[in-house]
Protein backbone atom coordinates (compact mmCIF):
# COMPACT_ATOMS: atom_id res chain seq x y z
CA UNK A 1 0.00 0.00 0.00
CA UNK A 2 1.24 3.09 -0.64
CA UNK A 3 2.05 5.98 1.88
CA UNK A 4 -0.61 8.39 1.25
CA UNK A 5 -2.95 5.59 0.68
CA UNK A 6 -1.85 4.76 4.28
CA UNK A 7 -2.14 7.75 5.70
CA UNK A 8 -5.71 8.50 4.01
CA UNK A 9 -7.31 5.98 5.27
CA UNK A 10 -5.88 5.99 8.64
CA UNK A 11 -6.45 9.84 8.81
CA UNK A 12 -10.02 9.11 7.78
CA UNK A 13 -10.73 6.38 10.34
CA UNK A 14 -9.65 8.48 12.83
CA UNK A 15 -11.73 11.11 12.09
CA UNK A 16 -15.10 9.26 11.58
CA UNK A 17 -14.30 8.69 15.29
CA UNK A 18 -13.92 11.80 16.36
CA UNK A 19 -16.76 12.55 14.61
CA UNK A 20 -18.88 9.73 16.22
CA UNK A 21 -17.40 10.81 19.73
CA UNK A 22 -18.98 14.36 18.44
CA UNK A 23 -22.38 12.28 17.57
CA UNK A 24 -22.96 10.77 20.86
CA UNK A 25 -23.47 13.63 22.78
CA UNK A 26 -24.80 15.07 19.99
CA UNK A 27 -27.78 12.48 20.46
CA UNK A 28 -29.32 14.64 23.91
CA UNK A 29 -28.43 17.73 22.02
CA UNK A 30 -24.77 18.38 23.26
CA UNK A 31 -21.84 19.47 21.52
CA UNK A 32 -19.45 18.05 23.28
CA UNK A 33 -16.20 19.56 21.93
CA UNK A 34 -14.34 18.71 24.76
CA UNK A 35 -13.27 15.36 23.22
CA UNK A 36 -10.78 17.28 21.23
CA UNK A 37 -9.15 17.76 24.69
CA UNK A 38 -9.26 14.32 25.56
CA UNK A 39 -7.63 13.65 22.32
CA UNK A 40 -4.34 15.95 23.41
CA UNK A 41 -4.45 14.49 26.73
CA UNK A 42 -4.48 10.74 25.96
CA UNK A 43 -2.19 11.24 22.73
CA UNK A 44 0.09 13.27 24.95
CA UNK A 45 0.01 10.15 27.55
CA UNK A 46 0.51 7.78 25.04
CA UNK A 47 3.20 9.26 23.87
CA UNK A 48 5.23 10.02 26.91
CA UNK A 49 4.32 6.67 28.48
CA UNK A 50 5.64 5.03 25.18
CA UNK A 51 9.08 7.38 24.73
CA UNK A 52 9.69 6.97 28.60
CA UNK A 53 8.09 4.17 29.71
CA UNK A 54 8.31 1.86 27.00
CA UNK A 55 4.77 1.05 27.47
CA UNK A 56 3.50 -1.04 24.16
CA UNK A 57 0.93 0.25 22.04
CA UNK A 58 -1.88 -1.40 23.66
CA UNK A 59 -1.30 -0.57 27.23
CA UNK A 60 -0.84 2.95 26.14
CA UNK A 61 -4.16 2.50 24.08
CA UNK A 62 -6.31 1.12 27.04
CA UNK A 63 -4.72 3.51 29.45
CA UNK A 64 -5.85 6.37 26.99
CA UNK A 65 -9.50 5.79 26.74
CA UNK A 66 -9.53 5.04 30.64
CA UNK A 67 -8.27 8.53 31.06
CA UNK A 68 -10.40 10.04 28.10
CA UNK A 69 -13.65 8.52 30.09
CA UNK A 70 -12.36 9.70 33.47
CA UNK A 71 -11.96 13.28 32.65
CA UNK A 72 -15.04 13.37 30.68
CA UNK A 73 -17.06 11.65 33.50
CA UNK A 74 -16.14 13.94 36.19
CA UNK A 75 -17.23 16.60 34.14
CA UNK A 76 -20.07 15.53 33.07
CA UNK A 77 -21.42 16.12 36.78
CA UNK A 78 -21.22 19.45 35.74
CA UNK A 79 -22.90 19.65 32.55
CA UNK A 80 -24.36 15.88 32.54
CA UNK A 81 -27.36 17.85 31.72
CA UNK A 82 -26.60 21.76 31.33
CA UNK A 83 -28.22 23.63 28.22
CA UNK A 84 -26.01 22.93 25.10
CA UNK A 85 -24.46 26.34 25.24
CA UNK A 86 -22.79 25.48 28.39
CA UNK A 87 -21.39 22.27 27.32
CA UNK A 88 -20.07 24.26 24.12
CA UNK A 89 -18.23 26.55 26.21
CA UNK A 90 -16.64 24.16 28.76
CA UNK A 91 -15.33 21.99 25.69
CA UNK A 92 -13.72 25.30 24.48
CA UNK A 93 -12.58 25.98 27.76
CA UNK A 94 -11.01 22.67 28.52
CA UNK A 95 -9.01 23.29 25.04
CA UNK A 96 -7.65 26.22 25.72
CA UNK A 97 -6.51 25.00 29.14
CA UNK A 98 -4.92 21.77 27.87
CA UNK A 99 -3.70 23.88 25.46
CA UNK A 100 -1.98 26.07 27.64
CA UNK A 101 -0.72 23.56 29.67
CA UNK A 102 1.13 21.02 27.27
CA UNK A 103 2.48 24.41 25.38
CA UNK A 104 4.23 25.39 29.10
CA UNK A 105 5.05 21.83 29.93
CA UNK A 106 8.43 21.58 28.63
CA UNK A 107 9.00 16.83 29.95
CA UNK A 108 6.49 16.48 26.71
CA UNK A 109 7.93 18.77 24.73
CA UNK A 110 6.14 22.30 25.05
CA UNK A 111 5.54 24.63 21.81
CA UNK A 112 8.09 22.30 20.21
CA UNK A 113 5.98 19.34 20.10
CA UNK A 114 7.06 15.20 21.04
CA UNK A 115 9.34 13.18 18.86
CA UNK A 116 10.13 9.66 18.91
CA UNK A 117 6.40 7.60 19.25
CA UNK A 118 7.25 4.67 18.10
CA UNK A 119 5.94 3.34 14.86
CA UNK A 120 3.41 0.22 15.37
CA UNK A 121 2.79 -2.64 13.26
CA UNK A 122 -0.40 -2.94 11.41
CA UNK A 123 -1.94 0.03 13.24
CA UNK A 124 -4.18 1.03 10.33
CA UNK A 125 -5.84 -2.70 11.29
CA UNK A 126 -6.14 -1.55 14.97
CA UNK A 127 -7.77 1.38 13.29
CA UNK A 128 -10.46 -0.04 11.34
CA UNK A 129 -11.11 -2.60 14.28
CA UNK A 130 -11.22 -0.03 17.25
CA UNK A 131 -13.97 2.00 14.19
CA UNK A 132 -15.83 -1.70 13.69
CA UNK A 133 -16.22 -2.46 17.16
CA UNK A 134 -17.34 1.33 18.13
CA UNK A 135 -19.98 1.72 15.26
CA UNK A 136 -21.26 -1.93 16.20
CA UNK A 137 -21.79 -0.50 20.12
CA UNK A 138 -23.65 2.68 18.70
CA UNK A 139 -25.95 0.88 16.37
CA UNK A 140 -26.31 -0.73 19.17
CA UNK A 141 -26.98 1.68 21.56
CA UNK A 142 -29.24 3.84 18.65
CA UNK A 143 -31.77 0.78 18.47
CA UNK A 144 -31.64 0.45 22.23
CA UNK A 145 -33.75 1.80 24.33
CA UNK A 146 -31.45 4.40 25.55
CA UNK A 147 -31.26 5.04 22.35
CA UNK A 148 -34.87 6.24 21.89
CA UNK A 149 -34.54 7.99 25.20
CA UNK A 150 -32.10 10.20 23.72
CA UNK A 151 -34.03 11.04 20.70
CA UNK A 152 -36.46 12.06 22.72
CA UNK A 153 -34.66 14.44 24.97
CA UNK A 154 -32.87 15.67 21.76
CA UNK A 155 -36.87 16.47 20.26
CA UNK A 156 -38.26 17.53 23.65
CA UNK A 157 -36.55 17.23 27.30
CA UNK A 158 -39.41 17.68 28.94
CA UNK A 159 -41.02 15.27 27.25
CA UNK A 160 -38.38 12.85 28.08
CA UNK A 161 -38.37 13.74 31.61
CA UNK A 162 -41.65 12.97 32.11
CA UNK A 163 -41.57 9.35 30.21
CA UNK A 164 -38.95 8.73 33.22
CA UNK A 165 -35.65 9.52 31.58
CA UNK A 166 -33.00 10.33 33.56
CA UNK A 167 -31.50 12.86 31.33
CA UNK A 168 -28.95 13.61 33.35
CA UNK A 169 -27.67 9.95 33.94
CA UNK A 170 -27.84 9.89 30.10
CA UNK A 171 -25.70 12.91 29.33
CA UNK A 172 -23.47 11.84 31.64
CA UNK A 173 -23.07 8.07 30.40
CA UNK A 174 -23.09 9.81 26.27
CA UNK A 175 -20.30 12.38 27.56
CA UNK A 176 -18.02 9.26 29.20
CA UNK A 177 -18.39 7.51 26.22
CA UNK A 178 -17.38 10.25 24.28
CA UNK A 179 -14.63 11.12 25.93
CA UNK A 180 -13.72 7.80 25.99
CA UNK A 181 -13.65 7.58 21.94
CA UNK A 182 -11.58 10.94 22.03
CA UNK A 183 -9.16 9.07 24.15
CA UNK A 184 -8.68 6.35 22.18
CA UNK A 185 -8.37 8.36 18.74
CA UNK A 186 -5.76 10.69 20.60
CA UNK A 187 -3.36 7.41 20.86
CA UNK A 188 -4.01 6.54 17.28
CA UNK A 189 -2.77 9.64 16.39
CA UNK A 190 -0.11 9.86 18.42
CA UNK A 191 0.98 6.74 17.17
CA UNK A 192 0.36 7.41 13.42
CA UNK A 193 2.36 10.29 12.96
CA UNK A 194 4.95 9.48 15.43
CA UNK A 195 5.07 12.68 16.66
CA UNK A 196 2.69 15.29 18.69
CA UNK A 197 2.37 19.55 18.54
CA UNK A 198 0.21 21.48 20.87
CA UNK A 199 -0.89 23.57 17.53
CA UNK A 200 -2.73 20.39 16.03
CA UNK A 201 -5.39 20.25 19.05
CA UNK A 202 -7.08 23.51 18.27
CA UNK A 203 -10.43 25.02 17.00
CA UNK A 204 -9.66 23.75 13.42
CA UNK A 205 -10.13 19.83 14.62
CA UNK A 206 -13.60 20.99 15.88
CA UNK A 207 -14.43 22.48 12.60
CA UNK A 208 -13.54 19.96 9.89
CA UNK A 209 -15.39 17.73 12.73
CA UNK A 210 -18.49 19.33 13.50
CA UNK A 211 -18.48 19.83 9.30
CA UNK A 212 -18.34 15.83 9.02
CA UNK A 213 -21.03 15.56 11.22
CA UNK A 214 -23.56 18.31 9.62
CA UNK A 215 -22.77 17.00 6.46
CA UNK A 216 -23.43 13.26 6.76
CA UNK A 217 -25.94 13.62 9.49
CA UNK A 218 -26.41 13.93 13.04
CA UNK A 219 -29.49 11.30 13.55
CA UNK A 220 -27.45 8.35 12.14
CA UNK A 221 -24.16 6.95 12.77
CA UNK A 222 -23.94 6.35 8.87
CA UNK A 223 -23.61 10.31 8.34
CA UNK A 224 -20.08 10.53 9.56
CA UNK A 225 -19.23 7.10 8.22
CA UNK A 226 -19.82 8.66 4.32
CA UNK A 227 -18.82 12.17 5.15
CA UNK A 228 -15.21 11.52 6.63
CA UNK A 229 -13.57 10.02 3.70
CA UNK A 230 -15.20 12.62 1.14
CA UNK A 231 -14.56 15.70 3.30
CA UNK A 232 -11.01 14.97 3.98
CA UNK A 233 -10.34 13.77 0.02
CA UNK A 234 -11.75 17.09 -1.08
CA UNK A 235 -8.61 18.74 -0.26
CA UNK A 236 -6.08 16.22 -1.48
CA UNK A 237 -7.41 16.18 -4.87
CA UNK A 238 -8.08 19.68 -4.99
CA UNK A 239 -5.66 22.35 -6.58
CA UNK A 240 -2.65 23.26 -3.96
CA UNK A 241 -3.74 26.46 -4.15
CA UNK A 242 -7.36 25.86 -3.88
CA UNK A 243 -6.90 23.28 -1.12
CA UNK A 244 -5.02 25.84 1.37
CA UNK A 245 -8.34 27.20 1.91
CA UNK A 246 -9.53 24.08 3.29
CA UNK A 247 -11.15 26.03 6.60
CA UNK A 248 -13.53 28.60 4.20
CA UNK A 249 -13.97 25.10 1.93
CA UNK A 250 -15.70 23.38 5.17
CA UNK A 251 -17.90 26.51 6.54
CA UNK A 252 -19.31 27.23 3.07
CA UNK A 253 -20.47 23.75 3.20
CA UNK A 254 -21.77 23.44 6.71
CA UNK A 255 -23.26 26.84 6.04
CA UNK A 256 -25.08 25.31 2.68
CA UNK A 257 -25.86 21.74 5.00
CA UNK A 258 -27.38 23.98 7.28
CA UNK A 259 -29.72 25.86 5.16
CA UNK A 260 -30.35 23.46 2.59
CA UNK A 261 -30.98 20.04 4.55
CA UNK A 262 -30.67 20.90 8.49
CA UNK A 263 -30.17 17.13 9.47
CA UNK A 264 -27.51 16.26 6.97
CA UNK A 265 -27.37 13.96 4.12
CA UNK A 266 -28.19 10.58 5.81
CA UNK A 267 -30.96 11.00 7.65
CA UNK A 268 -33.37 8.62 9.32
CA UNK A 269 -36.27 9.08 6.63
CA UNK A 270 -33.50 8.28 4.00
CA UNK A 271 -32.55 5.57 5.59
CA UNK A 272 -36.35 3.91 5.78
CA UNK A 273 -36.65 4.74 1.87
CA UNK A 274 -33.96 3.20 1.10
CA UNK A 275 -34.62 0.16 2.82
CA UNK A 276 -37.99 0.43 1.14
CA UNK A 277 -36.43 0.11 -2.51
CA UNK A 278 -34.20 -2.48 -1.34
CA UNK A 279 -36.81 -4.63 -0.25
CA UNK A 280 -38.29 -3.78 -4.13
CA UNK A 281 -35.37 -4.80 -5.63
CA UNK A 282 -35.54 -7.70 -3.51
CA UNK A 283 -38.68 -9.21 -4.34
CA UNK A 284 -38.55 -7.71 -8.13
CA UNK B 1 -1.94 48.48 46.51
CA UNK B 2 -0.96 51.01 43.77
CA UNK B 3 -0.38 47.68 41.60
CA UNK B 4 -3.74 46.71 42.53
CA UNK B 5 -5.76 50.14 41.90
CA UNK B 6 -3.95 50.01 38.60
CA UNK B 7 -5.38 46.96 37.40
CA UNK B 8 -8.72 47.86 38.42
CA UNK B 9 -8.16 50.47 36.19
CA UNK B 10 -6.94 48.61 33.44
CA UNK B 11 -9.47 45.68 33.63
CA UNK B 12 -12.23 48.19 33.72
CA UNK B 13 -11.37 49.25 30.04
CA UNK B 14 -10.98 45.38 28.99
CA UNK B 15 -14.51 45.03 30.63
CA UNK B 16 -16.52 47.88 29.32
CA UNK B 17 -14.98 46.26 26.27
CA UNK B 18 -16.16 42.78 26.59
CA UNK B 19 -19.96 44.04 27.98
CA UNK B 20 -20.19 45.76 24.98
CA UNK B 21 -19.12 42.67 22.69
CA UNK B 22 -21.79 40.47 25.90
CA UNK B 23 -24.68 43.42 25.07
CA UNK B 24 -24.20 42.81 21.50
CA UNK B 25 -24.41 38.66 21.31
CA UNK B 26 -27.21 39.14 24.20
CA UNK B 27 -29.28 41.08 22.23
CA UNK B 28 -29.21 39.38 18.99
CA UNK B 29 -29.79 36.15 21.42
CA UNK B 30 -33.13 37.93 22.74
CA UNK B 31 -34.67 40.08 20.10
CA UNK B 32 -33.15 37.23 16.47
CA UNK B 33 -33.23 34.84 19.02
CA UNK B 34 -30.17 33.50 17.95
CA UNK B 35 -26.33 32.41 19.13
CA UNK B 36 -24.27 34.48 17.16
CA UNK B 37 -21.27 33.07 18.61
CA UNK B 38 -18.73 34.51 16.03
CA UNK B 39 -20.56 38.12 17.01
CA UNK B 40 -16.54 38.74 18.28
CA UNK B 41 -14.95 37.31 14.87
CA UNK B 42 -17.20 40.31 12.65
CA UNK B 43 -16.23 42.48 15.51
CA UNK B 44 -12.33 41.61 14.33
CA UNK B 45 -13.03 41.43 10.92
CA UNK B 46 -14.22 45.48 11.20
CA UNK B 47 -10.88 45.79 13.09
CA UNK B 48 -8.80 44.73 9.96
CA UNK B 49 -11.52 46.72 6.97
CA UNK B 50 -10.61 49.48 9.64
CA UNK B 51 -6.98 48.69 9.27
CA UNK B 52 -6.88 48.56 5.40
CA UNK B 53 -8.78 51.91 4.95
CA UNK B 54 -6.51 53.68 7.21
CA UNK B 55 -3.36 52.12 5.49
CA UNK B 56 -5.17 53.18 2.30
CA UNK B 57 -6.07 56.85 3.12
CA UNK B 58 -3.05 57.72 4.21
CA UNK B 59 -4.56 57.47 8.11
CA UNK B 60 -7.20 59.35 7.83
CA UNK B 61 -9.13 58.64 10.61
CA UNK B 62 -12.73 59.47 10.03
CA UNK B 63 -12.54 57.18 7.15
CA UNK B 64 -11.35 54.60 8.83
CA UNK B 65 -13.25 54.59 11.42
CA UNK B 66 -16.29 54.84 9.35
CA UNK B 67 -15.47 51.55 7.13
CA UNK B 68 -14.82 49.62 10.72
CA UNK B 69 -18.09 50.46 11.77
CA UNK B 70 -20.17 49.57 8.48
CA UNK B 71 -18.40 46.73 7.28
CA UNK B 72 -19.66 45.40 10.44
CA UNK B 73 -23.18 46.66 10.27
CA UNK B 74 -22.82 45.29 6.10
CA UNK B 75 -21.61 41.98 7.47
CA UNK B 76 -24.37 41.66 10.21
CA UNK B 77 -27.23 42.61 7.28
CA UNK B 78 -25.91 40.38 5.11
CA UNK B 79 -25.53 36.98 6.93
CA UNK B 80 -29.17 38.11 8.80
CA UNK B 81 -31.44 35.91 6.02
CA UNK B 82 -29.41 32.95 6.66
CA UNK B 83 -30.04 33.00 10.48
CA UNK B 84 -33.94 33.85 9.44
CA UNK B 85 -33.58 31.00 7.25
CA UNK B 86 -33.43 29.30 9.83
CA UNK B 87 -35.45 30.69 12.55
CA UNK B 88 -38.31 30.28 10.25
CA UNK B 89 -37.82 26.52 10.81
CA UNK B 90 -37.28 26.30 13.98
CA UNK B 91 -40.30 23.58 14.49
CA UNK B 92 -37.84 21.48 12.90
CA UNK B 93 -34.49 23.23 13.98
CA UNK B 94 -33.65 23.99 17.44
CA UNK B 95 -32.09 27.13 18.70
CA UNK B 96 -28.11 25.46 18.39
CA UNK B 97 -28.10 25.38 14.46
CA UNK B 98 -28.01 28.77 14.53
CA UNK B 99 -24.89 28.45 16.83
CA UNK B 100 -23.58 26.16 14.52
CA UNK B 101 -24.36 28.18 11.48
CA UNK B 102 -22.51 31.27 13.47
CA UNK B 103 -19.14 29.31 13.90
CA UNK B 104 -19.39 28.34 10.10
CA UNK B 105 -19.33 31.97 9.53
CA UNK B 106 -17.13 32.58 11.71
CA UNK B 107 -14.64 29.65 10.36
CA UNK B 108 -14.88 31.55 6.94
CA UNK B 109 -13.81 34.59 8.50
CA UNK B 110 -10.93 33.36 10.16
CA UNK B 111 -10.03 31.45 7.51
CA UNK B 112 -10.05 34.43 5.33
CA UNK B 113 -8.09 36.65 7.57
CA UNK B 114 -5.11 34.24 8.29
CA UNK B 115 -5.05 33.83 4.44
CA UNK B 116 -5.81 37.05 2.49
CA UNK B 117 -4.58 40.03 5.01
CA UNK B 118 -1.29 41.25 5.79
CA UNK B 119 -0.07 37.51 4.77
CA UNK B 120 -2.16 36.41 7.89
CA UNK B 121 0.87 38.30 10.26
CA UNK B 122 -1.00 40.35 13.08
CA UNK B 123 -1.75 44.02 12.19
CA UNK B 124 -0.35 46.98 14.06
CA UNK B 125 -2.77 50.15 14.03
CA UNK B 126 -0.88 53.58 13.46
CA UNK B 127 -0.17 55.33 16.38
CA UNK B 128 -2.68 57.98 14.94
CA UNK B 129 -5.56 55.74 16.15
CA UNK B 130 -4.09 54.43 19.26
CA UNK B 131 -2.27 57.82 20.38
CA UNK B 132 0.64 55.23 21.60
CA UNK B 133 3.11 57.84 20.60
CA UNK B 134 1.86 60.06 23.17
CA UNK B 135 2.55 57.77 26.09
CA UNK B 136 0.52 58.12 29.48
CA UNK B 137 -2.75 59.94 29.18
CA UNK B 138 -3.04 60.27 33.06
CA UNK B 139 -0.51 59.27 35.53
CA UNK B 140 -0.47 59.39 39.54
CA UNK B 141 2.36 57.49 41.15
CA UNK B 142 2.91 54.31 39.49
CA UNK B 143 -0.78 53.96 37.93
CA UNK B 144 -1.19 54.99 34.30
CA UNK B 145 -3.43 55.10 32.20
CA UNK B 146 -3.36 55.48 28.22
CA UNK B 147 -5.17 57.55 25.95
CA UNK B 148 -6.50 53.79 24.37
CA UNK B 149 -7.66 52.65 27.74
CA UNK B 150 -9.23 55.92 28.69
CA UNK B 151 -11.25 56.05 25.72
CA UNK B 152 -12.57 52.87 25.92
CA UNK B 153 -13.40 53.51 29.60
CA UNK B 154 -15.44 56.37 28.76
CA UNK B 155 -16.88 55.23 25.47
CA UNK B 156 -17.95 51.80 26.62
CA UNK B 157 -19.99 53.51 29.38
CA UNK B 158 -21.68 55.75 27.86
CA UNK B 159 -22.52 53.10 24.99
CA UNK B 160 -23.51 50.46 27.40
CA UNK B 161 -25.66 53.67 28.97
CA UNK B 162 -27.25 54.70 25.40
CA UNK B 163 -28.05 51.09 24.86
CA UNK B 164 -29.66 50.43 28.08
CA UNK B 165 -32.01 53.61 27.33
CA UNK B 166 -32.94 52.71 23.54
CA UNK B 167 -34.08 49.19 25.19
CA UNK B 168 -35.95 50.13 28.44
CA UNK B 169 -36.96 53.80 27.18
CA UNK B 170 -37.53 54.04 23.84
CA UNK B 171 -40.72 52.71 21.53
CA UNK B 172 -37.98 50.29 19.49
CA UNK B 173 -36.53 48.76 22.48
CA UNK B 174 -39.77 48.05 24.32
CA UNK B 175 -40.32 46.06 21.08
CA UNK B 176 -37.19 44.20 21.20
CA UNK B 177 -38.17 43.49 24.74
CA UNK B 178 -41.51 42.46 24.13
CA UNK B 179 -39.83 39.78 21.29
CA UNK B 180 -37.43 38.71 23.83
CA UNK B 181 -40.46 37.95 26.59
CA UNK B 182 -43.09 36.95 24.11
CA UNK B 183 -42.53 36.15 20.73
CA UNK B 184 -45.64 34.73 19.85
CA UNK B 185 -47.85 37.51 21.94
CA UNK B 186 -45.74 40.29 20.31
CA UNK B 187 -46.80 38.89 16.64
CA UNK B 188 -50.62 39.23 18.11
CA UNK B 189 -50.25 42.70 19.16
CA UNK B 190 -48.76 43.22 15.64
CA UNK B 191 -45.05 43.78 15.99
CA UNK B 192 -43.27 43.13 12.85
CA UNK B 193 -40.73 39.45 14.34
CA UNK B 194 -38.41 39.79 10.87
CA UNK B 195 -38.31 43.54 10.74
CA UNK B 196 -37.52 43.82 14.39
CA UNK B 197 -35.43 41.08 14.06
CA UNK B 198 -33.15 42.89 11.21
CA UNK B 199 -33.12 46.45 13.24
CA UNK B 200 -31.41 44.04 15.67
CA UNK B 201 -28.79 43.02 13.36
CA UNK B 202 -28.28 46.91 12.37
CA UNK B 203 -28.10 48.09 15.85
CA UNK B 204 -25.70 45.04 16.96
CA UNK B 205 -23.88 45.82 13.71
CA UNK B 206 -23.08 49.38 14.80
CA UNK B 207 -22.10 48.22 18.58
CA UNK B 208 -19.95 45.74 17.08
CA UNK B 209 -18.02 48.25 15.27
CA UNK B 210 -17.84 50.36 17.40
CA UNK B 211 -16.43 48.04 19.80
CA UNK B 212 -14.16 47.04 16.83
CA UNK B 213 -12.50 50.79 17.04
CA UNK B 214 -12.24 51.01 20.60
CA UNK B 215 -10.63 47.43 20.81
CA UNK B 216 -7.67 48.94 18.16
CA UNK B 217 -7.13 52.01 20.26
CA UNK B 218 -7.39 49.62 23.33
CA UNK B 219 -4.88 47.19 22.08
CA UNK B 220 -3.23 48.95 19.08
CA UNK B 221 -2.85 45.55 17.36
CA UNK B 222 -4.95 42.36 16.08
CA UNK B 223 -4.67 39.02 15.27
CA UNK B 224 -6.84 36.24 12.46
CA UNK B 225 -7.05 34.33 16.15
CA UNK B 226 -8.43 36.97 18.47
CA UNK B 227 -11.95 36.68 17.44
CA UNK B 228 -11.91 33.15 18.51
CA UNK B 229 -10.69 33.72 21.97
CA UNK B 230 -13.10 36.95 22.12
CA UNK B 231 -15.71 34.56 20.67
CA UNK B 232 -15.29 32.18 23.73
CA UNK B 233 -14.89 34.59 26.90
CA UNK B 234 -18.04 36.29 25.41
CA UNK B 235 -20.21 32.82 25.26
CA UNK B 236 -18.42 32.27 28.69
CA UNK B 237 -19.47 35.86 30.17
CA UNK B 238 -22.89 35.06 29.01
CA UNK B 239 -23.69 32.02 30.10
CA UNK B 240 -22.29 33.15 33.77
CA UNK B 241 -23.87 36.05 33.65
CA UNK B 242 -27.26 33.91 32.46
CA UNK B 243 -27.87 33.72 28.67
CA UNK B 244 -29.69 36.84 27.68
CA UNK B 245 -29.67 38.73 30.74
CA UNK B 246 -28.21 42.05 29.74
CA UNK B 247 -27.48 43.55 33.51
CA UNK B 248 -25.93 40.25 34.80
CA UNK B 249 -23.60 40.81 31.68
CA UNK B 250 -23.05 44.20 32.60
CA UNK B 251 -21.67 42.70 36.35
CA UNK B 252 -19.79 39.57 35.18
CA UNK B 253 -18.36 41.11 31.94
CA UNK B 254 -16.69 44.27 34.15
CA UNK B 255 -15.40 41.72 36.42
CA UNK B 256 -13.66 39.42 33.96
CA UNK B 257 -11.93 42.49 32.93
CA UNK B 258 -10.75 42.90 36.45
CA UNK B 259 -9.95 39.42 36.99
CA UNK B 260 -8.00 39.24 33.47
CA UNK B 261 -6.12 42.70 34.56
CA UNK B 262 -5.45 41.58 38.25
CA UNK B 263 -4.04 37.86 37.27
CA UNK B 264 -1.77 39.74 34.32
CA UNK B 265 -0.26 42.36 36.94
CA UNK B 266 0.21 39.30 39.46
CA UNK B 267 0.99 36.21 37.17
CA UNK B 268 3.24 36.96 34.21
CA UNK B 269 3.66 34.45 30.79
CA UNK B 270 0.87 32.24 29.17
CA UNK B 271 -0.31 30.99 31.96
CA UNK B 272 -2.70 34.18 33.37
CA UNK B 273 -4.53 33.35 30.49
CA UNK B 274 -5.66 30.15 31.51
CA UNK B 275 -6.28 31.05 34.60
CA UNK B 276 -9.12 33.44 33.90
CA UNK B 277 -10.39 30.51 31.80
CA UNK B 278 -10.07 28.22 35.06
CA UNK B 279 -12.22 30.84 36.76
CA UNK B 280 -14.49 30.60 34.52
CA UNK B 281 -14.45 26.92 33.99
CA UNK B 282 -15.50 26.88 37.73
CA UNK B 283 -18.78 29.14 37.66
CA UNK B 284 -19.71 27.22 34.57
CA UNK B 285 -19.88 23.67 36.09
CA UNK B 286 -20.70 24.79 39.83
CA UNK B 287 -23.94 26.69 37.77
CA UNK B 288 -24.43 25.98 33.89
CA UNK B 289 -27.90 28.37 34.17
CA UNK B 290 -26.07 31.36 35.32
CA UNK B 291 -25.69 33.59 38.15
CA UNK B 292 -28.19 36.20 37.23
CA UNK B 293 -30.75 33.66 35.69
CA UNK B 294 -32.01 33.24 32.21
CA UNK B 295 -34.00 35.26 30.33
CA UNK B 296 -34.95 33.38 27.57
Amino acid sequence: MSLPLYYYLAITSIYILMTWALYLPYRVAHLHFMVVANMAISGYFGGYAATQWGWPFGLALLVGIAIGAFISFLVSFGIGDAPTFAVVIVGFTFIYITKTAIENWDVIGGTMGMFGIPVVKNLLLYVYIFVLITGFFIYRFDNSRLGRAASAKFVDRDLATSFGVNTKYLGMFLQTWAGAIGGACGVFYAFLMNSLFPDFFTFHIIGTTMTMLFLGGYTTLWGPLLAAPILWGLPLILPTGVASWKQIIYGIILIVILLLRPEGAVTRKFLRKLQVKLKLVKMA
Amino acid sequence: MEVFIAQVINGLSLGSIYVLLVTGFNLLLLVAMIIHFSFPIVVVFSMYIAWIVLGLTGNNLFLGISAGIVSAILLNIITAPMFQHIMKKRGEVDINSTMVLSMGLGMIITDFLSHSINKGFPIAFPDALTGRAEGAFLKIGIISMSRGAFLALIVGIIFVLGLFWILYKTKQGRAFRAIAEDPNGAKLVGLPILKTGFQSYALTGFLGGSTAILMAILLGSASPGLGDQLGHKVLAVSIIAGLGNLKGGLIVGLSLGILEALVQGYWTGTWSNAVAFVIMLIAILVKPKGLFGMKL
